[in-house]
């Protein structure tokens, strides 16, 4: 069979008529009129009607377009011509004209479908067809390969693509060279758990899968590529969560003899092209913050720009005021920062701000508690105002710019961070309470310099990585108030308050190295374990360089404004990291486990190498406070291992069962409000007989042993 | 005997009623002012407070409680219960078991003669010491369905204070009614005979005839997998059980350790000697799944609701799904370990996990000397129908008895 004639259905158009054509794709559609079939023909280009009418064709052509179905793969030959006046389908592109077929052949016939693919209507004036987007997610990744023919999800994928080739020829242009590192690696210090691949030549010794190429991308500089990027896979083994993939696609680039300015000059050029692949103008240059601004003013690291209310800060305002709560915070060194939401007073009433905000909402953002004032008649109105001296409530209005209508949201804590903390969190919650974030508004913003180390459990840890150049060389390592004041030369690339990426100017001088390690607290043989090949690299004459990576998954969903990541990856997992499709992760035959030299027993043997783990009985006695005795010992001990063969056992069944609900009771229990109840005190507690059947009683108490220990 | 079976009766003045029902009920059914320690040391010594709704129904209606059976320790399984001798040796014309797996039911057909487990939600819980609140129901066992209609038709009122309970008009149990006139129709699992030993397979065979003869259309159906029953009962019915014992403290009721330091030693020893072995094992396995292995809990759950879908689909045209009751070698009252419980109870199981009524008719189904039971689920709510189907067939049972 010959397609070299073929033309794609999304090309046709007037200019056509009469032209005599060979199109190939599915049947999106189908309406039969008796004596006249249409159906909608597809391919990744577009939908054009066919018609097939018994005067047209031959009679074993209307006969086999009478077996047609929805997705049946199909070759038509047929004339172009014109539709009817009346008749055009202004959903199609190609809607004012149509293919009289003459010819047609079945090429492969299509199974009854798990759900709608057809997005367009057959008829003019009836809108679009249902979409598939209202069917369940597990369904349409199980039959993803379905999924994927509907027009929605070939432009998601199509733009995608369009992003990636955008960013090649950006990266080019200018001077950029792709080259590939391993995805079998040493584990890399990023933090998060390892994926891990066994090694059949080293039985119990392990690949890790990499978190990101920050390594090898940094040995790339060392080696002379001066110009490096890769379009690349990560994996992290991290929790789950709804919009997070086990694996991941990242733009990771890396070039030396450069700084800052090189990078965001780059992707200031970058960014605005690839969104612009979305119809998405993002204006430059890209305002810049440091981290301390931004947590000043936003309480976060993340900053949302589309809209105002950043933070005022009062603090000074109360040094000597007669409102003791206030006064015990300045006192203990803390701060007052507020919001003013500007003439939303009618949107939040007394209530909602006392009653959800001040004793619901703001608690759970971590602070203790908020003030809150609103403006009427040029005077601050509250149920705390009268602790305020005029002049102090003169001051507030003028620091907060506040005008009748504003509503004043104030918080105060002893630490720093509780405060931006809560109060940022209380800004975002307001904002998109009250709509006030502007949509289709791109605000991108750098954030800068941020703290070099953090305090961990364990003393100090690196807030980005180890390899990230500090502000300042010159500090004493041992000192830790010396080094928790250094910042970084690092930087975020942040977008309406979603992180697009990071990356910092690295350390290329094995001596500075050296010195951070040591404030980290690593030992000499730790470092030689961890970092040994890497450090090697940095002692042979290692250019200045820096760096930063994309996340680019994120950043395609923001472009084209998909409701979660999945909906911009070709076979993504779903949401419990678990795949539909193929059913991975999935077992593997007990020979397999063998060759690899790891246990088959399941994953209650210990594996080489593995800590043995706390005692089951002893754990699971102390949670349920449940003693069990010397003789009753094996018996426990023998149903947990009965337990923990139906864990396995039910965990078989996962496929057969992925994407339904849990059912806890055979039909949803309803609560039920009973006629009349009104608080009283049981009759059998008035009576105390209650107390008849307690172990021990001491006057109207249950009586138990001493609670403190 | 009566001694032996009744762990305690009221004093003969307290049953005035002349020819009234007399009902045997277990001491987790809380009658006022009898001792209800549910068979456990856990309720040592309590004594019931109010009556359960169930009993002041009866009571209402003029039934005699007859006395408390002796119950395995709290009502899981059937070790050390009488409440079924308490009908075969005419101490009571009924006995209330509780049902989470099947106990009604295997109690009668061990004794030979009807068990029945209402739906779910039909009978208020309230008063109930129980132990798996989303399978567990009142049981009745009695030598003949008319007074099983007659408890249910006493009992079957609405509890508000019964999450479980749905406000549904009351049932009819009209007693006269029956499938006399027309044939009903008996879904059998698609190669359940497979799955039956040779001996088993005989029974089956006899209980089939006898249904055919009496007039029943057998249709096979397709059923889900056996084994997927008892997985997903077990694992749901460890974690309630292990969350519902939780009240079993030793503060307000029940066995108190002598005394303690502090406050987690008194738990950990008061609830270390409350329970036996084996209601401590099954506690050990629910706290495993509920914190070490909750999503194997979840699948459960999911596996629940595809077994309750697959059932009730297979019953839509149907009267009642059949099989045994009782399998070769299962004995409930010897089953000493989960496992056995598990294994003993494997074919009255699936009505718990799905709520559904079912019913234990004796008779049809023997094979030597041994009467396997034939057990028969009807459909959620239509504990009336498939009483009148029991009715049924316990004419044909006593024609075929006759003959």
């Amino acid at each position: 069979m010959n397609f070299d004639q073929r033309v794609s259905c999304g090309s046709l158009n007037t200019d056509h008529i009469g032209r005599h054509v060979l199109l190939a794709g599915w049947v999106d559609a189908l309406r039969d009129h008796g004596d006249i079939l249409f159906i909608h023909l597809r391919d990744r280009t577009g939908i054009v009607q066919v018609v097939f009418a018994p005067g047209n064709a031959p009679s074993q052509v209307y006969e086999t377009a009478a077996a047609l179905r929805n997705e049946h793969c199909i070759r038509v030959t047929g004339t172009v011509i014109q539709r009817e006046p009346g008749t055009e389908n202004p959903h199609l592109d190609t809607g004012k004209i149509e293919v009289a077929a003459d010819g047609l052949d079945i090429l492969s016939s299509a199974d009854p479908l798990p759900f709608p693919i057809s997005e367009k209507s057959m008829l003019a004036g009836t809108g679009e067809a249902g979409a598939a987007d209202g069917v369940n997610e597990e369904l349409r990744l199980q039959y993803r390969f379905l999924d994927l023919r509907r027009p929605s999800m070939q432009e998601k994928l199509f733009k995608r693509h369009r992003i990636m080739t955008c960013i090649r020829h950006f990266l080019e242009d200018h001077g950029f060279y792709e080259v590939e590192t391993p995805m079998l690696t040493r584990s890399t210090p990023e933090g998060a758990r390892d994926y891990l691949v066994p090694s059949r030549h080293y039985p119990g010794d392990f690949y890790a899968l990499p978190q990101s190429p920050q390594l090898f991308k940094q040995l790339l500089m060392v080696a002379g590529f001066e110009r490096y990027y890769q379009i690349v896979r990560c994996f992290r083994d991290e929790d789950l969560r709804p919009n997070r993939q086990p694996e991941f696609t990242q733009l990771d680039l890396e070039a030396a003899f450069i700084d800052e300015e090189f990078i965001y000059a780059l992707f200031e050029e970058l960014v605005p092209e690839m969104f612009a692949v979305g119809g998405i103008s993002v204006s430059t240059p890209f305002p810049r913050m440091t981290w301390h601004q931004a947590m000043e003013t936003t309480g976060t690291d993340r900053p949302d720009l589309r809209f105002g209310m950043t933070f005022v800060d009062a603090t000074d305002l109360f040094t000597n005021t007669g409102y003791a709560i206030f006064k015990q915070i300045v006192d203990r060194g803390g701060c007052i920062k507020g919001i003013n939401v500007k003439g939303q007073s009618d949107q939040l009433s007394k209530n909602v701000l006392q009653n959800e905000y001040a004793k619901q909402i703001v608690p759970e953002f971590g602070a203790r508690g908020m003030t809150w004032m609103r403006v009427t008649g040029a005077k601050l109105d509250s149920n705390i105002v009268q602790f305020f001296s005029g002049h102090e409530q003169q001051q507030l209005m003028e620091r907060f710019n506040a005008e009748d209508g504003d509503v004043l949201m104030i918080i105060a804590d002893t630490s720093w961070h509780t405060v931006c903390s809560a109060l940022g969190q209380l800004r975002l919650h307001v904002a998109g309470r009250l709509n006030l974030i502007p949509e289709h508004v791109y605000k991108p913003v750098w954030v800068t310099d941020f703290p070099l180390f953090e305090t961990g459990a364990d003393g100090l840890t690196s807030c980005h990585h180890p390899f990230t150049m500090p502000s300042a060389t010159e500090f004493d390592p041992e000192k830790e108030e010396e080094c928790l004041a250094l910042t970084s030369r690092s930087y975020d690339l942040v977008m309406n308050g979603e992180e697009l990426g990071g990356g910092s100017i690295r350390i290329n001088d094995r001596t500075l190295q050296d010195k951070i390690f040591k404030a980290l607290g690593l030992s000499g043989k730790e470092i030689e374990d961890k970092f040994g090949f890497f450090l090697k690299g940095l002692s042979f004459g290692t250019p200045p360089h820096g760096g930063i990576a994309l996340g680019m998954d994120r950043v395609i969903s923001m472009i084209l404004g998909t409701a979660s990541i999945r909906e911009v990856i070709a076979f993504p997992k779903n949401r419990r990291a678990f795949c539909p499709l193929t059913g991975a992760p999935a077992g593997v035959a007990d020979t397999q486990l063998a060759e690899l030299g790891l246990g088959t027993g399941g994953p209650d043997q210990s594996l080489p190498g593995a800590a043995p783990e706390a005692d089951l009985m002893e754990t699971l006695s102390w949670v349920s406070r449940i003693q069990v005795s010397e003789n009753e010992q094996a018996e426990v001990r023998q149903a947990l291992n009965q337990a923990q063969a139906m864990a396995r056992d039910i965990n078989t069944h996962a496929r057969d069962l992925d994407g339904r609900d849990p059912v806890y009771t055979v039909f949803p229990a309803t609560n039920q409000t009973r006629e009349g109840t009104r608080a009283r005190r049981h009759i059998l507690a008035e009576n105390r007989d209650l107390f008849k059947n307690a172990p021990a009683v001491t006057g109207d108490f249950f009586k138990v042993a001493g609670i403190l220990e | 005997m009566e001694s032996s079976v009744f762990s305690f009766t009221p004093s003969p003045s307290d049953h005035p009623v002349e020819n009234a029902l007399r009902v045997a009920v277990q001491p987790n059914m809380s009658c006022r002012g009898w001792p209800a320690d549910a068979g456990s040391k856990a309720l040592e010594n309590y004594t019931a407070l109010e009556d359960a709704f169930v009993i002041a129904q009866l009571k209402q209606a003029n039934a005699v409680i007859a006395g408390t059976t002796c119950m395995s320790e709290l009502g899981f399984g059937l070790v050390n219960d009488t409440g079924a001798r308490a009908v075969t040796e005419d101490l009571a014309d009924a006995a209330l078991i509780t049902d989470y797996i099947g106990e009604s039911r295997a109690a009668a057909a061990k004794a030979g003669i009807f068990g029945f487990k209402p739906s779910w939600g039909r009978m208020s819980r309230r008063g109930l010491a129980g132990l798996v609140p989303s399978m567990e129901t009142w049981g009745i066992t009695a030598r003949r369905v008319s007074e099983i209609r007659q408890i249910m038709q006493m009992v079957c009122v609405f509890d508000d204070q019964d999450f479980s309970m749905r406000p549904e008009p009351l049932p009819d149990f009209d007693l006269s009614r029956s499938f006399q006139n027309q044939a009903p129709v008996i879904g059998v699992a698609q190669g359940y005979e497979q799955r039956l030993n040779p001996n088993e397979a005989r029974a089956w065979n006899t209980a089939l005839s006898a249904l055919k003869t009496a007039g029943c259309e057998i249709r096979p159906v397709h059923l889900p997998d056996p084994g997927l029953f008892s997985l997903a009962h077990h694992i749901i019915a460890a974690v309630e059980a292990s969350s519902s014992a939780g009240k079993y403290d030793g503060v307000r009721y029940g066995h108190r350790t002598d005394a303690c330091a502090d406050w987690n030693q008194m738990y950990l020893k008061t609830r270390g000697e409350s329970f036996g072995t084996l209601i401590k094992t099954f506690l050990f396995q629910g706290a495993y799944f509920q914190f070490q292995q909750y999503e194997a809990f979840e699948q459960a759950c999911r596996a629940r609701g595809k077994l309750m879908d697959q059932t009730l689909t297979a019953l839509a045209d149907l009267d009642g799904i059949a099989g045994l009751t009782l399998g070769e070698h299962s004995d409930p009252p010897a089953a000493q370990t989960i496992e056995d419980i598990y294994e003993g109870f494997g074919f009255t199981l699936p009505a718990n996990l799905t709520g559904l009524p079912a019913v234990h008719i004796p008779g049809l189904a023997r094979h030597g000397r041994k009467d396997f039971g034939v057990h028969i689920m009807g459909k959620l709510f239509k504990d009336p129908d498939l009483l009148a189907l029991a009715r049924f067939l316990e004419t044909v049972t006593s024609k075929a008895g006759a003959a």
